[in-house]
């Protein structure tokens, strides 16, 4: 369970303040898919930055399971991504002085979790890249790359899937392959996955589309949504 | 603590290349003390072990006086309390040796010994036979083996000592109770002691050094040795053991150990230099992976253990690499060579291994050094916010005034003092070394800001290669600090070095001027005197400075006693020692002043007889509490002189023509006083005239010295070389490793300039536009850390030479300009050369990647 009560973000810009995140409210219950929609600097990636304790709100607080994110410091923030929050980049973000393979194992091992070998081998085997665990990220295609990076933010079995416009470096039939893998671990896993996209295909293989716009929430579009009045979303 | 480990181990499999320069860097500093440290120790062991044999029995008593009944009387009698005591006298006096036919003549410092000598330590003869003092029986003689070549002969051929033949009965290759590190005025001649008597060369007032050496129980050598001291402390007499010696030799090597592990550090902290550079780089490219692994759980202080580990990993590898290093160059030092070191230090065997000391002593400062230099760089990782990752391309900057970062740098200067002192065994030391060279760097830091400042202009040039060269210099992430600062201190280094030793070398010329003497008569006898003046006249030998006829100047050897004045009271030998007028000093006396001496205070007397003694002194002693006034008690030949000082003199004492005195008295102190003569001449410049001259004077009047001076340029020459060599590999060390720093550096912001080299390309820039602008860049920036290093090193000759050296400072334009010159092109082949993969990768690779 995702919730964010009257969550804003105000920066400084120059001489003078700027919210890029208007105070908002929002509810996403375990296990649900959300898509977050609009155009570039609506504030999308900054709310899942501040979800997956990246940022840090100026008003509000965040709770992810029941714990409220925003007393937390950074170590203990990184406990919490490492245990409840796997994150998919635009630009995938894999290490480049490790293998695919070695990418995979990194959060397991610092988890400290043991025969992290076969664990990551297995996620590979998952998205499709069995053969391509020695390779470099250098030598891997865009797809393949943002597949090990899946992979990867699935190695902990995270209750929580954050994604950043995941296809959005990505062909369509890249894009297609990844979508689909993102969606199986929504309702094979149960995994509560919340991603942001300019992707409509993307946008509608999820439970909820939540619209974006200066900084504000538009809408949710499913049948269930309902805005609330403050700009908040209880989804 | 696997996932550090793991981490740390995969980062360094993918980037060990570019962290190559790290482990040199390190490697270099680290054998270079593990090679000096080691080197050192091994002689230290050697010596020590053999520290009685150094002085060849337990206790010795030493004077240059002749032994006065009751001093001799008194150390027997206090001797015979000693049980199971013996006791043997060794006399030395510098003589010349010459044959019975020809015309070779050489100084030698003679022995004479009796039959117990020595009781400690062995004689090493070059027949390989046991050394007895049977030996020396009926005038036998051993030599030191160089004498042999040097004089055209060899074993059981006869020598002249004095007036007595002695045939020479084997060579001496080593030889027990020699001093380390004296000046030797020639080779040993080893003779009985009855013997040494007899050849007339031991009368009065003539140089020489009797020693009492004593065997004692151990337990009774320091109560013998305190108690001698005691009885003797109004004696001109010096009282010691073994373990004096020992501890000497432990203390001077100590010191030798520490000094020249400094300089290893001095290197080491250049490698720290470099370390720094590349870790900066490295972890500004990295940044991105520390912000991927918080992401994925990963707390700041795993991260920072991550990269720690790697530098902790890398500088134990480059410290290992620089023990091998060190070995391999100790192994190859020359079996020849060591056993030169060993024959003049005058031991056999010097161990040319590593000590276990000084490789541990490496491995840890090379360890501490790495970490110490890549604390600060590393220290950036925590500001790798895993927020920036949804920011493509946004700057990963830091705080300019991140607290943390202050005290660290603190922490860093602190290991720095503490690494340093470490090294030189004294806080102080360490203090002034770590501070001195942080405050060089700094200095050279500014002086490369100010002038990179002076290029600005060129931002503004219309030719596109050299605006884009000039706005490089200070584009975000540049490398124009880094390298200023280490190739500059590495030209500063050698421009500097260089400098000081054509200034030592000028000076030394300004010596060796055609006016200068460069022969030397002592113990010239006062009933010779005239003699040896028409022996110089009919040869044509001149006095120096085109004088015509050669002076003898009249010289006695006077120890102060007392000095009594209305503000001074030095009473009794001990007192006396402690002001700094313990030695035996040689004075003279004449009506006026010579060229080199100037009257700083008081009056000089005029021609006129004294009434009462009057001295003149040097102006040093005035430091030590002598004044102007005083009455000075001086003890000549056994004799009480008092004399009070009317004025005080200057000498130059660069200008050796007429000699340098401390003590100068007013004619008619020492009428009547036996006393002898010493002359500075210039010789003939003949090798052949100056031998006969030497060999002439010597026969008629065997007690006297002729010392030729050029053999002693000579040997100072050689020293003179060594020292340059010595230093000049220092500086070239020094260069090396800011080569490497250089070439570190451009390797590892090649990545800056691979993306902006595809952008210019996909703009329309030919590689040769691009080429021309790296030349630019690297020209100019070469010319910098040039002229940084020239400047900085004009100032430290000019302190050097000024103030510590005590030469005239001359500056040496040609080194100061080449060296800029050097340093530039150094810069720009390095440069250049590395970014050959630049110019020639294609943009769309590079872009791709980004």
């Amino acid at each position: 369970m995702i919730e964010l009560r009257g969550v804003s973000k105000t920066v400084q810009s120059g001489d003078r303040a700027l919210t890029i995140l208007h105070p908002l409210d929002l509810s996403v219950p375990a296990g649900q898919s959300l898509s977050i929609v609009g155009p570039s600097g609506s504030g999308k990636s900054t709310l899942l930055g501040l979800i997956a304790g990246l940022d840090t709100p100026s008003t509000g607080r965040i709770l992810i399971g029941g714990t409220d994110i925003t007393v937390l410091d950074e170590d203990q923030l990184a406990r919490l991504r490492g245990a409840r929050i796997g994150f998919v980049f635009q630009f995938f973000h894999l290490i480049p002085s490790l293998t695919a393979l070695e990418n995979v194992m990194v959060p397991l091992e610092i988890a400290g979790v043991g025969d992290v070998s076969a664990t990551a081998r297995r996620l590979l085997a998952d998205v499709g890249l069995t053969d391509r665990g020695h390779h470099y990220p250098s030598q891997l295609s865009g797809g393949e790359q943002q597949r090990v990076a899946i992979a990867r933010a699935l190695a902990n079995d995270p209750p929580i899937l954050l994604a950043d416009e995941p296809t959005g470096n990505l062909d369509s039939t890249n894009g297609r392959h990844v979508i689909e893998l993102l969606v199986d671990v929504n309702r094979r896993r149960g995994t509560t996955l919340m991603l942001v996209t300019h992707d409509r295909e993307l946008a509608g293989c999820t439970d909820v589309t939540l619209s974006m716009r200066d900084g504000r929430t538009e809408r949710a579009a499913t049948p269930d949504a309902a805005l609330e009045p403050a700009g908040a979303a209880a989804v | 603590m696997t996932f550090i480990l793991r981490m740390a181990y995969r980062e360094l499999r993918a980037s060990w290349r570019r962290l190559l320069f790290f482990f040199c860097c390190v490697a270099i500093g680290v054998g270079g003390i593990v090679a000096l440290r080691s080197l050192v120790q091994n002689v230290r062991t050697a010596l020590a072990a053999e520290a009685r044999g150094l002085t060849a029995g337990d206790v010795y008593v030493r004077t240059d006086q002749p032994w006065s009944d009751e001093v001799r009387g008194l150390i027997e009698a206090r001797a015979a309390e000693v049980p199971a005591v013996e006791l043997t006298e060794t006399v030395d006096t510098v003589t010349m040796a010459r044959l019975p036919a020809g015309i070779r003549t050489k100084v030698v410092e003679v022995r004479g010994v009796e039959p117990a000598f020595p009781f400690y330590g062995r004689f090493t003869l070059e027949s390989g036979s046991a050394y007895s003092s049977a030996l020396l029986r009926d005038r036998g003689a051993l030599v030191g083996r160089e004498l042999l070549p040097q004089l055209g002969v060899s074993v059981g051929d006869e020598i002249l000592i004095g007036d007595e033949a002695f045939t020479i009965r084997d060579a001496i290759v080593t030889e027990p109770g020699r001093q380390l590190g004296g000046f030797s005025l020639g080779p040993r001649v080893l003779i009985a002691r009855d013997a040494l008597a007899e050849t007339g060369l031991i009368g009065f007032g003539s140089r020489a050094e009797r020693q009492l050496l004593l065997r004692v129980p151990e337990e009774a050598i320091e109560p013998l040795v305190r108690i001698l001291r005691d009885d003797l402390q109004e004696a001109f007499v010096r009282v010691g053991s073994y373990r004096r010696t020992e501890n000497r030799i432990e203390r001077n090597f100590s010191r030798a150990e520490n000094y020249l592990s400094l300089i290893g550090f001095v290197i080491v902290i250049l490698g720290g230099i470099g370390v720094w550079s590349v870790t900066r780089v490295f972890v500004q490219q990295r940044l991105r992976s520390a912000a991927i692994l918080k992401c994925l759980g990963a707390t700041t202080a795993g991260v920072l253990a991550v990269y720690v580990v790697q530098v902790a990993l890398l500088g134990f590898g480059g410290a290992l690499l620089g023990i091998a290093v060190a070995w391999g160059v100790l192994a190859a030092v020359p079996d020849s060579l060591a056993a030169q070191a060993a024959s003049t230090t005058g031991f056999q065997v010097v161990s040319t291994s590593l000590t276990p000391s000084a490789t541990l002593q490496g491995l840890a400062v090379g360890l501490l050094v790495s970490l110490l230099f890549a604390l600060v760089p590393l220290l950036d990782t925590r500001h790798a916010k895993p927020l920036l990752l949804l920011r493509q391309g946004e700057a990963l900057d830091v705080l300019p005034r991140d607290p943390v970062r202050i005290a660290a740098t603190a922490l860093v200067g602190l290991g720095l003092v503490a690494v340093a002192s470490w090294q030189a065994a004294s806080l102080e030391v360490g203090a002034w070394v770590a501070g001195g060279f942080i405050g060089v760097a700094g200095a050279l830091h500014l002086l490369g800001r100010a002038l990179v400042r002076m290029t600005r202009p060129l931002e503004s040039a219309r030719w596109f290669p050299l605006r884009h060269a000039a706005l490089n210099l200070r584009r975000p992430g540049n490398q124009t600090r880094v390298v200023l600062l280490a190739v500059g201190l590495g030209s500063f280094f050698i421009i500097g070095v260089h400098a000081v030793q054509a200034n030592l070398l000028a000076s030394f010329s300004l010596e060796l001027r055609d006016d200068m003497p460069d022969m030397f008569l002592i113990d010239v006898q006062q009933d010779q005197a005239d003699g040896v003046k028409g022996m110089l006249r009919d040869a044509g030998v001149g006095g120096p400075d085109g004088a015509e006829a050669p002076v003898l100047l009249p010289v006695l050897r006077a120890r102060v006693t007392a000095v009594n004045g209305p503000r001074t009271s030095i009473e009794g030998r001990r007192a006396v020692r402690r002001a700094g007028f313990g030695r035996e000093y040689t004075v003279t006396y004449r009506e006026r002043l010579e060229e080199n001496e100037r009257i700083v205070a008081g009056e000089f007397w005029d021609a006129s007889p004294a009434g009462s003694p009057e001295v003149s002194i040097e102006d040093s002693l005035m430091e030590r509490g002598m004044r102007l006034g005083d009455t000075v008690r001086f003890d000549v030949l056994g004799r009480a002189v008092e004399a009070r000082v009317t004025s005080v003199r200057a000498v130059d004492w660069d200008d050796s023509r007429s000699g340098g005195f401390m003590f100068l008295f007013r004619p008619g102190t020492f009428d009547g006083a036996p006393h002898t003569y010493i002359s500075f001449l210039r010789g003939p410049a003949e090798p052949d005239a100056r031998g006969a001259l030497q060999r002439n004077l010597v026969d008629r009047y065997p007690n006297v010295s002729v010392i030729d001076g050029l053999e002693i340029i000579r040997t100072f020459r050689r020293v003179l070389d060594y020292v340059t060599l010595a230093v000049s590999v220092v500086g070239a060390i020094a260069l090396l490793t800011g080569g490497l720093i250089l070439v570190g550096s451009v390797a590892m912001t090649k990545f800056q300039r691979l993306f902006d080299a595809a952008v210019f390309k996909t703009l329309g820039a030919n590689t040769r536009l691009i080429a021309v602008m790296y030349v630019f860049e690297y020209g100019v920036l070469g010319t910098l850390a040039g002229l940084v290093g020239s400047i900085g090193a004009l100032a430290l000759t000019w302190a050097l030479t000024r103030q510590v050296l005590d030469v005239p400072w001359t500056p040496a334009p040609a080194i100061n300009v080449g060296g800029v010159l050097v340093t530039a092109v150094v810069v720009l082949v390095v440069g250049v050369a590395s970014s050959v993969d630049v110019l020639r990768r294609k943009p769309l690779l590079t872009l791709r990647a980004e």
